[in-house]
């Protein structure tokens, strides 16, 4: 939920990025910490394991500065994507405004894709959404994989509500400030 | 129950929040008060020694919370309205107001819980009350902030920033 509040003239937007582990959903949130402003940004936070695998989350404040007397704010928030963690996903997507599904393209993880967007749909329910209506984006991530599968399977398969998507090779920095242009663009529409 | 899309604070309730904080701080003699969303995002913030990281404080206390009512449902709780965490030199006491805010508390060895808890209890019942009037004020004020000007500045903002 998005908070705006007058008296300080500010507006706080909550963006989550979702999907399978080892999709890149870390990496997008690095590599826009590496390549913004540094004005623009605060301290990244993850909450990893010993390997780095994301435990809980990671956050990453953005500020636009302020636009026509409010200071825009988005906070970036990944889930953890290993299927273990479903319980810590649905914590992390509480109040959000927006969310980015990224999809590991590689065809050898196919179904696991779509079990997570079968998840994801349910725990939107769960804090009663809607995903059908709520600001969302498709990220076809490692498109430079040699066993990526074509988008238009992807397309076919994952994007039944005809929803914006974005091919990316996210550790190179390809298509991640596209993707976050776009949700960023939604979620301001709909508030 | 369907989620409000956004909330949105005037500046009378703002000052209204505030005064109750600063209340419940000086009647408990806490180090710092806060009242976050259940989001995370941090409404207001009371107490020099949290400013600078509150916006991650925010993030990870309403984490906390969130988590927290998870582990309530795997034992057939509807929730967890509280959340104690005790340190060597620091408390944090966090409860919940009306499934939409949290208000967190941070304080000393010098203060009592009980007190905390007494007074954090009776702060959420005016904050309550103050988050009603909100819910049904957020309509009407958010015409009055989100404009077409506004709406095409923050496109515009976006392509700014958001690029490689």
């Amino acid at each position: 939920m998005a908070l705006i509040n007058i008296a300080t003239h500010e507006i706080h937007c909550k963006i989550v990025y979702y999907g399978i582990g080892y999709c890149g959903k870390t990496t997008n949130l690095q590599h826009v910490y590496k390549s913004i402003n540094p004005h623009a940004r605060g301290d990244m936070l993850s909450i990893a394991t010993e390997t780095e695998r994301t435990l809980f989350f990671d956050f990453l404040p953005l500020d636009l500065g302020t636009v026509y007397g409010f200071r825009t704010r988005f906070h970036l928030y990944t889930v953890p994507g290993q299927i273990l963690y479903e319980r810590t996903r649905l914590a992390v997507l509480n109040g959000a405004d927006g969310i980015v599904f990224v999809v590991d393209s590689q065809r050898e993880k196919f179904e696991e894709n779509i079990q997570s967007l079968v998840e994801l749909e349910m725990n939107m329910r769960r804090i009663g959404k809607d995903l059908g209506s709520f600001p969302f984006v498709l990220q076809w991530n490692k498109r430079d994989l040699p066993s990526a599968a074509p988008v238009p399977v992807l397309d076919h398969y994952m994007n039944r509500r005809r929803v914006p998507t974005f091919e990316a090779v996210a550790s190179q920095g390809r298509g991640v400030f596209a993707t976050l242009r776009a949700i960023s663009k939604t979620v301001m529409a709909q508030l | 129950m369907e989620q409000l899309t956004n909330l949105v604070i005037s500046d009378r309730e703002l000052g209204t929040i505030s005064a109750v904080l600063t209340k419940l701080m000086n009647d408990t003699n806490a180090t710092s008060t806060m009242l976050l969303d259940k989001s995370g995002q941090v409404v207001v913030v009371h107490g020099s020694g949290i400013k600078r990281n509150a916006t991650t404080l925010g993030a990870l206390l309403a984490g906390v919370f969130s988590s927290s009512r998870e582990v309530a449902k795997l034992l057939n709780e509807k929730d967890f309205r509280n959340i104690f965490q005790q340190g060597v030199q620091e408390n944090i006491y966090t409860s919940m107001v009306e499934e939409q805010w949290l208000l967190v508390i941070i304080f000393d060895k010098l203060t009592h819980i009980g007190l905390v808890k007494v007074l954090s209890k009776k702060a959420s019942d005016e904050l309550g009350r103050i988050l009603e009037r909100v819910r049904n004020d957020t309509t009407r004020a958010k015409s009055s902030v989100l404009n077409l000007q506004f709406r095409s500045s923050v496109e515009d903002t976006i392509d700014l920033l958001f690029r490689d």
